[in-house]
């Protein structure tokens, strides 16, 4: 895993980045979001590539290819966790400052 | 947890850029990332020994192909291969060689290559017995046909590389090992040879035996070459002992006139009895051609080149065999070289004084017999007397001083006439030849010193 970050830590960054913005923006998103049913496709999806990855059952480039997915996902999504986290604490911090 | 969810769900327009990013990184990166994995693993592989190695990659996994040289080596060779950084799974398409049962090994000789093939052990020992190869080659190309197999003997290499240094030792030939028999065929490269194989047989390894030792002994070679170009002649191989090879350089100074003598010629046993005289003989023979060669190879002796005149050369096709010592066999391919142009008196007396200024016509002691070392000479004068028809010739026979007068008179009149003869056997008519005996009223030198004397004996040609 090491070796496939450090072979493609470019994109990895990219990917990282990506989830910052998303995750500064997202908290100030209008509209609801993803529906509870698209979250819940989405999170099996991801439950079964990840276990197919581990599993080592897909093939050739399309493994490789699996693998490359799951770790760029999960810095992106890691990126939009740290991304709100940031944008929460930045306007926790706005809100605390008294009026006068 | 709500509030979470609340705020994760907002995320998902960010993976359709995620989803063309990864799409990219796939499209740029796979090939790279295939390419410096297998080349990653091959050098992880290089200290393993295997032969044709082959390593594909398809995304994280690999494709290993190779032949191992044992179960051991194989089930290594994956290990290393799952252990490089980044490979996910390992295809083995890895085989043990086969067993070669008799493991069999052969190694042969021709003039324009050597070539091994059989059954090797390992990588290693095929690169040492190729580089002993090369050791031996003197230059010529040395072809691997060797595949690899298992069932090697025990200390097989050893013997290969005693073998490979006598296959140094043929001309042309071939070693072989066959589980642990040995077996040499071909033809020593020098006399003594085929002994020195033999002796060398003697360590060959515990365990291996000779099957066979076909070496046969090359043939005993004497060759000479007379250029008339460049006026030499050029003898090679060998010759007896010391004693034999002064004994024909000096036949070779006595028959021949001006050549120039290269001697190549080297002391070795191995002479076919009656070598010394089958090889003066042939010499005298060769003598008396202008352009020729001359081979003996054991007990056979071929002659080839031109003669100056027919009839000498009949004499020397139906002479030479009788010359030889029994049981010798000989093969002349003589042919008779062009009439030279016909010239006039004065250039045909200048020919005569020429060509005796070279050499002398020699005769037996005190006799009137021709030596038969002036038989070169004698032909060569025939052919100048042949290129003047026209003119007489007067063939004068002197003495030196040396015994009674009348006596050295009657004898130079013999020799003069035994000369006579000579041209009319070559077929020169008797009309123009006339033989005088001057004995010795006609000196050129002092008769006190004994190089005089030796000026004085002489056969003189007028012609008229």
């Amino acid at each position: 895993m090491l070796v496939l970050a450090e072979f493609h830590w470019g994109w990895l960054l990219a990917a990282g980045i990506l989830g910052l913005l998303m995750g500064w923006v997202g908290v100030v998103q209008r509209g609801g979001g993803l529906s509870k049913r698209g979250l819940q496709s989405v999170a099996v999806i991801l439950a079964l590539a990840s276990v197919s990855a581990f599993a080592r059952i897909v093939p050739g480039k399309f493994g490789y290819w699996l693998d490359l997915g799951l770790v760029m996902f999960a810095l992106y999504f890691l990126g939009c966790a740290v991304g709100a986290w940031l944008r929460d604490l930045l306007v926790a911090d706005h809100r605390s400052v008294p009026k006068s | 947890m709500r509030t979470v969810l609340r705020v994760v769900r907002k995320w998902w327009p960010g993976l359709i850029p995620l989803a063309l990013l990864w799409g990219l990184a796939a499209w740029f990166n796979t090939v790279p990332f295939e390419t410096d994995l297998a080349s990653r693993t091959a050098l992880s592989l290089r200290e393993t020994i295997l032969d044709k190695t082959r390593v594909e990659a398809a995304g994280r996994d690999l494709t290993l192909s190779a032949d191992a040289f044992s179960e051991e080596g194989r089930r290594s060779s994956i290990a290393i291969a799952e252990a490089v950084p980044g490979v996910r799974l390992v295809h083995d398409r890895t085989r043990i060689i086969d067993e070669a049962k008799p493991f069999v090994w052969t190694a042969e000789r021709n003039v324009s290559r050597l070539t091994l093939s059989g059954n090797v052990s390992l990588p290693a020992v095929r690169t040492r017995l190729t580089e002993a190869t090369r050791g031996i080659s003197g230059g010529v190309e040395v072809a691997d046909q060797m595949a690899f197999a298992r069932g090697v003997p025990q200390r097989f290499e050893a013997a290969a590389l005693l073998l490979l240094e006598q296959l140094g030792r043929l001309r042309d030939g071939k070693v072989a090992i066959s589980d642990t028999s040995v077996r040499l065929s071909g033809i020593a490269r020098d006399l003594g040879g085929r002994e020195a194989i033999a002796a060398a047989l003697k360590n060959l390894p515990e365990g291996f035996t000779v099957a066979e030792n076909a070496v046969s002994a090359p043939p005993y070679v004497f060759q000479v070459n007379k250029d008339p170009v460049a006026v030499t002649l050029t003898l090679n191989g060998y010759v007896p002992d010391n004693a034999a090879h002064a004994a024909l350089l000096e036949a070779a100074k006595r028959k021949f006139l001006n050549e120039k003598i290269v001697d190549n010629l080297k002391a070795s046993v191995g002479a076919p009895s009656g070598f010394a005289n089958a090889a003066t003989a042939a010499l005298g023979a060769l003598s008396r051609l202008s352009t020729g060669s001359l081979m003996i190879s054991d007990r056979e002796v071929k002659l080839s080149g031109d003669a100056f005149y027919e009839v000498a050369a009949e004499d020397i096709r139906g002479g030479l065999g009788g010359e030889l010592p029994q049981g010798w066999r000989v093969n002349t391919e003589v042919s008779v070289r062009p009439p030279a142009s016909a010239v006039d008196a004065t250039v045909c007396q200048q020919l005569f004084s020429e060509l005796l200024a070279l050499g002398k016509i020699r005769f037996l002691s005190g006799q009137a017999n021709i030596d038969n070392d002036s038989r070169g000479l004698m032909d060569r004068l025939v052919e100048i007397a042949l290129r003047c028809p026209t003119s007489s010739l007067e063939i004068g026979g002197h003495t030196d001083t040396d015994g009674d007068e009348e006596g050295n008179m009657r004898l130079s009149e013999r020799r003069a006439q035994a000369v006579l003869d000579y041209m009319m056997r070559a077929g020169l008519p008797a009309d123009r030849l006339q033989a005088v005996g001057y004995g010795q009223t006609q000196p050129v030198a002092s008769n006190d010193t004994a190089e005089g004397k030796a000026q004085n004996r002489r056969i003189e040609f007028t012609v008229r």
